[in-house]
Parts: C-alpha cells; structure tokens; sequence
C-alpha cells in the first residue's frame, strides 16, 4: 500500500526511474528486516520513507552526477477540468513548466522539502522524519525555497 | 494562500510521476532469501540514523544543542552534541527500587565471573545489578528489555573528549559500542539524568545491556561475553 509514495520519494532524490525502483525495493527488504526497531507508537508511513531517503540518498552519492528530474507537467486537460481557452491553457502550461524547472534547480535540501510538502503531499511533521531533520529546519528550507521560486518564477509569468 | 502556493499544488496535481514499478514480487522474493550476515552492521546503523535523527527528541535535561552524529544500539540511542547540558553533579546514585533478583519481570543475564551482585534494582522495566555500594560502585550492569514495541529507550549524551568505538561481542546481532573518555550523560526513562563512565552497550537477545565501571575494553568485553 506504500508502494507508490515510497517510489515517488526515491525519484525526488535520485532523480531517475531506476535508481528510485532499486531504492524502494532495497528500503521494503531493509524497513520490513528492520520492523522490531519500529515503535508502534510512531506512524508507519514516515519511518518507512526516512529508509527509503536514506537508500535513495546511497544512490544518488554513488551515481557520479544526479540528473534532473524524470519529470514533467502534464500539458493534456485532464477530466473534471474546466475548460480553459486555448490561450489560458497555454499560459497555465507554461507557467508550470518553468516552475518544474524552477523547483529543479533549487539546491538539494531546498527541492526535497518542496517535492515532499507539494509532490508528495507530506505533513511537516512527515518530511522531518523522511528527510531526516527537524521540523523547524523543514519550515526554514521550505520558506528560502519559495523565496528563491518566487524571484525566478514571477506571478505575471 | 499565496499565488506560489496555489501554483505549486497546481503544478503538483498535473505532474506526471511514472507509473509505480510493481515491487512487490521482487521485495517477497528477497525477503524468502536468508538475511546476509555483516559482521558490523553499518547499513542497519545507517537506517537507524535517518530513522532516529528526527524521532528522539532528546528527553535529556534540555539539550538544546548541535547534535552531530546519532546512532542506536539496541533500545539505546547515543547522540554526539556540541555541550553537554548541565546535570546536578553529587546525586547519590538513584538505580529505582531495591529488588530480590527473582522479583525482575524477565530472565536476567548472570555472569559467573562476576558472581551474585551486591544489590538489584528495578526500575520500570529496566533491572540494574550493582557491585560494590551506591557510594562506591565497582560495577554497573544494567539490562534493558529492549522490545521494539516500548516506547522507553534509554539515551546518552557524547561530547567533545568522549571516544566511541565498536566492538565484536560474541551472541550480539550487531557492533557493541565502547564509550570513554570524558564522562557522558546518560538517561534511563524514570530516573534522573547523570555522568557516566566507561560503559559498554550492546545487545543481546530481546536485551540491550550496559556495562558501565569497567576498566578497559577487555575487560568490558570478558564481562559482556559472561553473561548468560
């Protein structure tokens, strides 16, 4: 059931499809091995994905150059949407394109907070225990990052 | 919401992430293969590290200070900080409650080299056998129920000056960690903080146990190696 946060987690760090498939499959070899070091107490979900960061980071140190992301914007209207002129469409697409690009060139520790709070959808709490660090560092990097974006993705763009 | 916000959940909603690799089969399939042996376990501590440097909130007397490595042993987490914080110095040693080794709520590990201890104490779930007096002890053994599913773990505090190092315990699943040097804090749930000695951690069974007053590595290691 954790199957496709822990793979999308790996991604944001390695970068890659098949570096981020090894790391997920070696984080639920190594997290289901480790189970009796997990406090019940404790949620699953981000005690998991802290093995996965960590099995993803392993990688990524081990690949001589972390490549952007294996991402993109969908550009098709989606179902549910409502229908943009074709002009406003365009705009909407672009505008997301350059903030993909954008979110990609923030430094590291910038973009795995903003792909954990916004592509992953994780609490604060959640990318704390992912990333390992504290909550506050999760809010200090978050706000820098959306400073940065802010400065090179602006509103009237 | 802010303009950047809203585009990010935007952004976040229209993003194509590739389909999710089925992993299952592959993960049930390593799972069936017998788990490889590493003499010292680095990998393990390594997960133990991303996995703890968040979740223990250092309980200790407020350490509001740079933590600079973390890692586990057994139910025992041990943090390299900047400073440590300041504990009352003088206490009298406070073990819990004197105990008839026959009252401890689980097997307790005997040492024929050690022989019977001077007194036993329990507190909570935890059992320290002492040698010598609370005034001058000789040795401390105590042993930790070190069940992955109680939220008590026992925590120490490193700074400048104390020395780590790992070592081979036989029956131990994993490296047994030395500590000297400098005293280093330790915090054991229920009881106050405190200075400590030379002390070796290690885990054996459902128990992490801590050796704390002996001399040397040896014979920390002799000691460890006697219990059973």
């Amino acid at each position: 059931m954790h199957q496709g946060i822990a793979f999308r987690t790996a991604l944001l760090i390695t970068g890659t499809t098949g570096d981020a498939e090894e790391a997920a499959q070696d984080a639920f070899v190594k997290g289901f091995r480790a189970l009796r070091r997990f406090r019940t107490e404790r949620p699953f979900r981000p005690w998991l994905l802290a093995i996965v960061a960590n099995e993803a980071r392993n990688r990524r140190r081990s690949a001589s150059r972390r490549q952007g992301l294996e991402l993109r914007a969908a550009t098709e209207i989606r179902p549910g949407d409502a229908a943009p002129s074709p002009e406003a469409a365009a705009l909407r697409d672009e505008r997301r394109q350059l903030l993909l690009r954008a979110v990609d060139g923030l430094p590291a520790e910038q973009r795995l907070v903003v792909g954990c709070r916004y592509f992953l959808d994780l609490s604060e709490a959640e990318t704390a225990t992912t990333l390992g660090i504290r909550t506050g560092t999760v809010k200090s990097r978050l706000a820098r990052a959306l400073e940065r974006l802010r400065e090179e993705v602006p509103a009237d763009v | 919401m802010s303009d950047l916000d809203r585009d990010l959940r935007d952004l976040a909603a229209a993003i194509d992430f590739p389909a999710t690799p089925d992993l299952s089969a592959r993960v049930r399939g390593r799972l069936a293969q017998p788990e490889r042996v590493q003499p010292y376990r680095w990998v393990a501590i390594a997960v133990a590290v991303a996995v703890l440097a968040v979740s223990v909130g250092l309980a200790v007397p407020d350490a509001r200070t740079a933590i600079f490595r973390l890692f586990h042993v057994g139910s025992v987490s041990i943090s390299f900080v900047e400073r440590l914080p300041e504990v009352q110095p003088g206490r009298p040693l406070d073990l819990g409650e004197p105990i008839s080794p026959t009252e401890a709520p689980f097997r307790l590990l005997h040492s024929e080299l050690l022989g019977a201890p001077d007194t036993v104490y329990r507190r909570g779930g935890i059992v320290t056998l002492l040698y010598g007096t609370r005034e001058r002890v000789r040795l401390l053994v105590t042993q930790i129920p070190a069940s992955g599913f109680t939220p008590e773990i026992g925590k120490k505090l490193a700074a400048t000056g104390t020395r780590v190092e790992f070592v081979e315990i036989a029956g131990s699943p994993g490296p047994g960690v030395w500590i000297t040097g400098r005293p280093h804090l330790v915090s054991l749930p229920g009881g106050p903080a405190r200075l400590a000695s030379n002390t070796l951690i290690w885990q054996r069974g459902p128990l992490t146990i801590r050796i704390e007053g002996a001399a040397t590595i040896a014979q920390a290691t002799r000691i460890a190696e006697s219990l059973t």
